[in-house]
């Protein structure tokens, strides 16, 4: 109380003026970024004809599971999902896999050349040739069209090889010697020595480069034909464009006689699960915000 | 003579040595080698890749062929500047990066501002950490929530505000090209603003506490705490932010995303400001098949970025005496 009270006491008109309006807008803002991630949530647990009316916005109204069932036998969507979830899955682990054992490499005391290396590190992280030679390469290696053009091009990353030079620098040298006085070689000492003591960077590797992946979509667009190997991003696009255009042949009408199911319902689920992933990975991504933010700055 | 051999021998021990070392680290040369590789595939070719601007390139002939085919100069830079849509490319492209930096820029600042004005720890940390969480959502999600929001048939603005007879026909908002720039840096600030605040509060937070104190016993308010104290603490910060802002101006500078936001608000509705230099390229060169052609446009865009790179890293040593390099 006396705490509260010495807080309060001494606060001249412009505090109080300045904190309210500071904090009313601060609402404000958090309403305005939290709102369409909950509205979206309480619409994909409504029937979607029962949505159509209107006027949801606190509640679902009539609850439902039957969005995310839809959703989940749908072939599109579910194959969409599939191919989201496994080239995160194998394209996070390849990337971090491969990103280390590079930057195990330059981290190498004594490494002969280093000058020579770091250089095209540096070039390659600042200029690119554009989309259009970078499409006739992966044609040329016959990428196009096949699951690994998702994995492959992006298992190096550039930004996290530096990140993580700099973090096996800093591990101590007796550990590696020991190990090689016992007679292990490094790979050896890479993979029994290096990897379980980063832990924290390997950790935070993962989750941004599998936050990535989740949502990349530029890709699939592009790089991809094949029906079954498209994401749920692209699959996403797709559907939203052929409802915002004004001519539209099906519009928000029923998409199954089946359900309370519609077009709109089931997109929105889409968005969820989506979202999902990022929501549940968010916490320990947070914890590695900063330090991220400030090296994405430097790098520029 | 004698020297002269004597200089060979040298030469070739050096060598020896060298192999003699390279041999006892074969293991992470390898390591290195295998990504200096990967680079090369994926980065270097593309980048002299480039080269097939110039050259008569046909896609058939491969990687091959871009080294192989004819020069014809500058014919696909003077198709481009005469193509009917260039004026419209150019216009959109810089209007929308231009407003991103009036507009977008000058927002995480003040939000940094106001979070460090918070007393109460508790509410400054939610704000916070909600605030940058739509950084990691896919910009596809966010095209989902401008439609979920602004959709003419479906749209929750539209229907709460028709209910509430405030508006007797729909909005329309995503299929107008009048309102696509106003969309593009709203949705970009919408996405980007909490997560370029970050770098901001770091910056207040390095600021001497005992300066505020100072000042109050001074008899300055909290408003000419902020102009006197917190802004001049960030303007290091603010500078450096801002030659990368200006550096990366036509990718739509600080918050990014104007080829994203352009490929996906954008449509065949509102493509006349929609459409944007990069868009364009990506559409002629792998919808239309026109790769040399896409490839010329590409690179108009990436001589431009650099020469703001390199002009706005020489204004902001001018005047601050730092730059970025």
């Amino acid at each position: 109380m006396d705490y509260i009270l010495r807080r309060w006491r001494g606060r001249t008109l412009e505090d109080w003026v300045v904190d309210s309006v500071n904090m009313f807008l601060l609402l404000l803002v958090l309403i305005v970024t939290l709102y369409p991630f909950y509205y979206i949530l309480i619409i994909s647990f409504n029937e979607g004809t029962d949505a159509a009316r209107g006027g949801i916005y606190f509640w679902p109204r009539k609850f439902t599971l039957d969005n995310y069932e839809t959703f989940l036998n749908d072939h599109k969507w579910r194959i969409g999902f599939l191919v989201s979830s496994a080239r995160t899955i194998v394209g996070t682990l390849l990337g971090v896999l491969f990103t280390s054992l590079v930057a195990y490499g330059l981290a190498y005391k004594q490494l002969i050349f280093k000058k020579v290396y770091f250089p095209i590190i540096i070039v390659a992280m600042y200029f690119s040739g554009g989309l259009i030679p970078y499409y006739v390469v992966l044609r040329e290696l016959q990428l196009l069209n096949t699951f690994a053009v998702y994995v492959i091009p992006t298992m190096l990353n550039l930004f996290f090889l530096l990140i993580a030079v700099s973090f096996f620098n800093d591990i101590p040298d007796e550990l590696q010697e020991s190990a090689k006085i016992d007679g292990a070689n490094d790979l050896t000492i890479f993979y029994k020595i290096i990897l379980p003591v980063s832990k924290p960077l390997l950790a935070t590797m993962s989750l941004f480069l599998g936050v990535g992946q989740w949502n990349s979509w530029m890709d699939s667009a592009y790089f991809v034909r094949n029906e079954n190997l498209r994401t749920l991003t692209y699959r996403m696009i797709e559907i939203i464009n052929q409802s915002t255009m004004p001519i539209d042949p099906v519009g928000s009408a029923i998409a199954s006689s089946m359900n309370t199911t519609t077009t709109f319902s089931i997109q929105i689920t889409a968005m969820v699960v989506a979202i999902l992933p990022i929501i549940c990975v968010y916490p320990f991504l947070q914890k590695h915000f900063v330090k991220g933010v400030m090296l994405g700055a430097v790098k520029g | 003579m004698k020297a002269n051999t004597g200089a060979i021998s040298n030469k070739n021990t050096k060598a020896r040595m060298t192999w003699k070392q390279f041999k006892r680290q074969v293991y992470p040369q390898s390591f290195v080698l295998l990504g200096v590789l990967f680079l090369v595939i994926f980065s270097y070719v593309p980048m002299f890749g480039i080269i097939m601007a110039f050259k008569d390139y046909k896609i058939t002939s491969g990687v091959q062929g871009i080294f192989t085919s004819d020069w014809v100069g500058l014919k696909y830079f003077s198709e481009f500047v005469n193509d009917y849509k260039f004026g419209d490319l150019v216009r959109n492209t810089l209007v929308i990066s231009f407003l991103k930096i009036v507009f977008a820029f000058p927002i995480p600042i003040l939000f940094a501002v106001m979070l460090n004005e918070l007393r109460g720890m508790v509410f400054k940390r939610i704000v916070q950490t909600v605030s940058y969480l739509p950084h990691f959502i896919s910009w596809v999600v966010v095209l989902g929530l401008a439609y979920v929001f602004f959709s003419a048939q479906d749209g929750i603005i539209n229907t709460l505000l028709m209910t509430l007879n405030v508006i007797d026909k729909p909005l329309d908002v995503l299929t107008n090209p009048d309102k696509f720039w106003g969309l593009a840096v709203m949705s970009a600030i919408w996405k980007e603003a909490g997560w370029w605040t970050i770098i901001f509060l770091a910056a207040i937070a390095g600021i001497n506490p005992a300066m505020y104190e100072a000042a109050q016993l001074d008899g300055a308010g909290r408003l000419k705490r902020i102009w006197h104290i917190t802004l001049p603490g960030i303007q290091g910060a603010v500078i450096v932010v801002l030659v990368m802002s200006i550096g990366s101006l036509l990718g739509g500078g600080l918050v990014g995303s104007n080829f994203e936001q352009s490929f996906l608000l954008g449509n065949s509705v509102n493509s006349d400001t929609s459409e944007i230099v990069q868009t364009y390229a990506f559409k002629v060169g792998l919808a239309e098949g026109r790769f040399a052609y896409a490839a010329a446009i590409d690179l108009v865009q990436s001589v431009i970025s650099v020469f703001l790179i390199f002009t706005s890293n020489y204004i902001a040593k001018k005047l601050s005496g730092q730059g970025l390099f």
